[in-house]
This record gives C-alpha cells, sequence and structure tokens, in this order.
C-alpha cells in the first residue's frame, strides 16, 4: 500500500508532549489506587455496618465501652461514626456511599452545623453526578451511539470520609465526593473542630500569628522542589493563575502528629495530573 | 502487594505510551486531549485489569480502552457528526484526487468507525481479525467499513490483504 506510505510516515512523525511521561505515570498511580479503593471499598462496607452495630452496643457494655475506648475514633466526647453506608447500582452508576456524621454526647452547636453541611453537599453532589450522567448519556444516542455500545458503560458516585487525626475534644476529618466515568473529579471538604470550644479549628491556632507566611513558604518550597531536570512542574505559574498565597479559606487537615496540611482542589494550582496537592506544614 | 499482572500492565504501558499517543492524537488532533486520553486509558486499564483474562491478549484489550476513551472525548465534545457507513458516499468525481501529503488529513475526515478501521489497519499494522477483537464489530462489518474508507479515500483495493 505505496498510497499510505506518507500518511503513515506523517503519523509516526505525531510531535511527543514533554509530560507524556508524567502524565502515562499520573494514570498508573491513579489506575493502582482506584483498582485498590474498589476492593477496599467492598470489604469497607461490611466492616462499616460492624462499626455501626459497635457504636450502637457501646451504651449497653461496660466491656465493649473499655474496649472501644482504644479504638482512637470511639474516644472522648464524641464520636465520627458512619451515617449511612451502601453499593448499590442503578442505570450504569454504581453508588459507593459512606456518610459521617458527628454524635456529640450533649447538644452540640457545632455538630449540628456541620452534620447539615456535610448532607446538603452530598445531596448535591448526587444531584449533580445523575444530571451529568443523564446529560453524557443524551449526548452519547445524539450523536449516533447505539444502545449496544452503550452497554457496559458505568459511573461511579463515591462519597467517603476519613478521620485524619483525633484527641478527646478535637477532630478532623475529610470527606471526598467524586465521580468517575469519562474525566473523573473530585472534591474534598475538610472539618477540623474544637468540640470544647466550639468552634472551627483554624491555621492561626496551629501555626500562630505568622501562619500566612508559614504556610506559603512551604507551598512555595514545594513547588520548587517539584520542577525536574528539564524545568518542567505539573504546578502553574502565578501568571498562568497558579498559586499565591494561602487564607482563610484554604482548605487543611490536621495530622496524627498535629501537623496541619494544606489541601488545594484539582485544577486549582497545578495541572490535573498532579491530582489534589497536600503540603504538610511542619 | 504489587502483582506480576500489575508489573508487567505497567512496563507495557510505559513502553508503548508513544504509540498510544499517537494513536489518540491522531483521533483528537488537540494535544492536551490526546494527553488526557492517554492519562485516562492508562487509568482504567490498571484498575479494570480483572477483567483481562487472557494476557496474551493485552495489546487488543488496551487498544480497545484507548479507542472509547478517544470516542467517548470526541463524543463529548460533539464536534463530530457520526455518519452510519451505510450512508457514506464512495466519492464523486468532483473529490480531488489524494495527493500523498493529503492522504492522512483525508483519512482523518472519515467518519469515526471508518478511520477506526482505517488507522488500526495501516497505520497499527493489525489484521482484520484484531482489528475486529478491538472495536467488538463483526469480522464483516470491518470488511465493509474498511472497503467503504477505502473507496472514499479513492485508493485502489489491490494488494490489500483482507485477512
Amino acid at each position: 500500500m505505496n498510497e499510505f506510505k506518507k500518511a503513515r510516515e506523517d503519523y509516526e512523525s505525531t510531535p511527543i508532549p514533554q509530560e507524556l511521561g508524567s502524565r502515562v505515570r499520573a494514570g498508573i498511580r491513579q489506575g493502582k489506587a482506584n483498582y485498590r479503593r474498589r476492593r477496599w471499598r467492598r470489604i469497607a462496607t461490611g466492616v462499616a455496618a460492624c462499626f455501626a452495630v459497635l457504636v450502637g452496643t457501646l451504651n449497653l457494655s461496660p466491656t465493649v465501652a473499655a474496649a472501644a475506648a482504644e479504638v482512637p475514633v470511639l474516644g472522648g466526647l464524641f464520636r465520627v461514626m458512619t451515617l449511612i453506608s451502601y453499593n448499590a447500582s442503578d442505570g450504569g452508576i454504581n453508588y459507593v456511599v459512606s456518610v459521617p456524621r458527628l454524635e456529640t454526647d450533649g447538644e452540640s452547636e457545632l455538630a449540628r452545623r456541620v452534620n447539615a453541611v456535610v448532607q446538603e453537599k452530598v445531596d448535591a453532589h448526587m444531584a449533580k453526578a445523575r444530571q451529568d450522567w443523564e446529560d453524557y448519556k443524551n449526548a452519547f444516542f445524539a450523536t449516533g451511539g447505539t444502545e449496544e455500545e452503550w452497554a457496559g458503560r458505568e459511573m461511579d458516585v463515591i462519597v467517603n470520609y476519613e478521620v485524619k487525626s483525633q484527641t478527646d475534644t478535637r477532630v478532623s476529618f475529610v470527606v471526598t465526593l467524586a465521580e468517575g466515568w469519562v474525566a473523573s473529579m473530585e472534591e474534598r471538604y475538610c472539618y477540623n473542630l474544637d468540640l470544647a470550644e466550639n468552634r472551627d479549628i483554624t491555621l492561626a491556632d496551629l501555626l500562630g500569628e505568622n501562619w500566612v507566611e508559614r504556610c506559603n513558604e512551604t507551598v512555595r518550597a514545594g513547588i520548587d522542589a517539584s520542577v525536574d531536570q528539564e524545568g518542567f512542574t505539573l504546578f502553574f505559574t502565578p501568571e498562568q493563575g497558579g498559586f499565591t498565597t494561602v487564607d482563610e479559606s484554604t482548605a487543611f487537615y490536621i495530622r496524627e502528629d498535629g501537623v496541619p496540611v494544606l489541601v488545594f482542589p484539582e485544577y486549582s494550582i497545578a495541572a490535573g495530573a498532579a491530582g489534589s496537592p497536600e503540603f504538610p506544614v511542619e | 502487594m504489587a502483582s506480576l499482572k500489575e508489573e508487567r500492565l505497567e512496563s507495557y504501558l510505559i513502553d508503548g505510551q508513544e504509540r498510544f499517543y499517537r494513536l489518540a492524537y491522531s483521533y483528537l488532533q488537540n494535544r492536551e486531549e490526546a494527553l488526557d486520553a492517554v492519562q485516562t486509558a492508562v487509568c482504567r486499564c490498571l484498575e479494570r485489569r480483572d477483567s483481562l483474562r487472557d494476557e496474551g491478549a493485552l495489546g487488543t484489550w488496551f487498544t480497545r480502552i484507548l479507542v472509547n476513551a478517544c470516542m467517548d472525548l470526541l463524543r463529548q465534545r460533539k464536534r463530530v457528526t457520526f455518519v452510519s457507513p451505510e450512508d457514506l458516499d464512495t466519492g464523486s468525481y468532483e473529490d480531488p484526487l489524494p495527493e500523498d501529503g493529503a492522504l492522512g488529513r483525508r483519512v482523518n475526515a472519515l467518519p469515526p468507525e471508518v478511520q477506526t478501521v482505517v488507522k488500526l489497519r495501516f497505520y497499527e499494522d493489525m489484521s482484520l481479525k484484531e482489528i475486529s477483537e478491538v472495536t467488538g464489530w463483526n469480522l464483516n462489518t470491518v470488511k465493509s467499513r474498511l472497503y467503504a474508507g477505502l473507496k472514499k479515500l479513492r485508493i485502489s483495493l489491490e494488494g490489500v490483504s483482507m485477512q
């Protein structure tokens, strides 16, 4: 097929972008993480069910209560528990949902507020995911996709949470809302609460009055360290809309050792391949 | 807990990345979207690795994931109109004869299903049977799409292996 010789040469001389390698590695990383998460989730649902039972029995048996005091998530004045947890599939959408709920011994305005905010975010996420899926499906058929090709397509809708650290009076947890299909997107919301003082913990509480400078130095150092030998980094420059400064709205969680870890949303200060960048301020 | 399969997949994906990018680029004609497609396909490949039963079929299995990722992106941006191959005209006398440099562009102007067959056959050297496995279309469909594409491109069928 001589006619194709030139076309094939053109095809083979397609310029390869420099970041291809890092994008492939990012894909590998995401794929591995998703694979483990899928498997872990199957197990986690069972564990969550046990956990709910455990919280229920806490009031009944002093032995269970004593044993549970050693489980960090159950100690202290309050507990973070799974309000609802299920895996289900409906019309091509796989729901993997674990919604947290903060329970306190007495009345807590803070706990009530946080639970309401979390619930509202979860509801909005579910509604948006269903709408995205519906739009995608309509576009698929409107552009000539067939039922046969559609079959087997699926979307993951994920609601999950992780308690990052907890003391008798403080808790730090992160709620993850994600959609996984053609594109995948993930939003993370961090909650750092002081239940004794009934308020949110701030970066200033943890780092002192020059918290802005300390955080900015850490982030800039982290971005500088990410530049490879060829001068390439996934982080945007400030001119491209990259990192300029932290402020009161910068999200963070508190690590087990008390160190705050700054969390930036996907695509906010770096290319999507960098995921959601985190910087511990030590 | 890196299994042997995981390692093998990883090295396959890293070794083949330039080939994957070229194929994605030929569909999308856009650098960023082609990178997205490759990353998505790589991610899906590792995520869904349990569905690959026969490791000998890795090449066709991955190509299928990649082609689907490209098709999804094309559909998402809704820039293409899908024309069924039956509606495809066979090329009128007004169509300019393909010049060497123009053939690649003419291939890219074919409807996506037809493009897929032409590219996999002539750029990626796949047999029609492999193309049928990659696309999930039966062998006769693949053949008729290839004929339609070549007719449209006004390339003689002589010497084209129909294996």
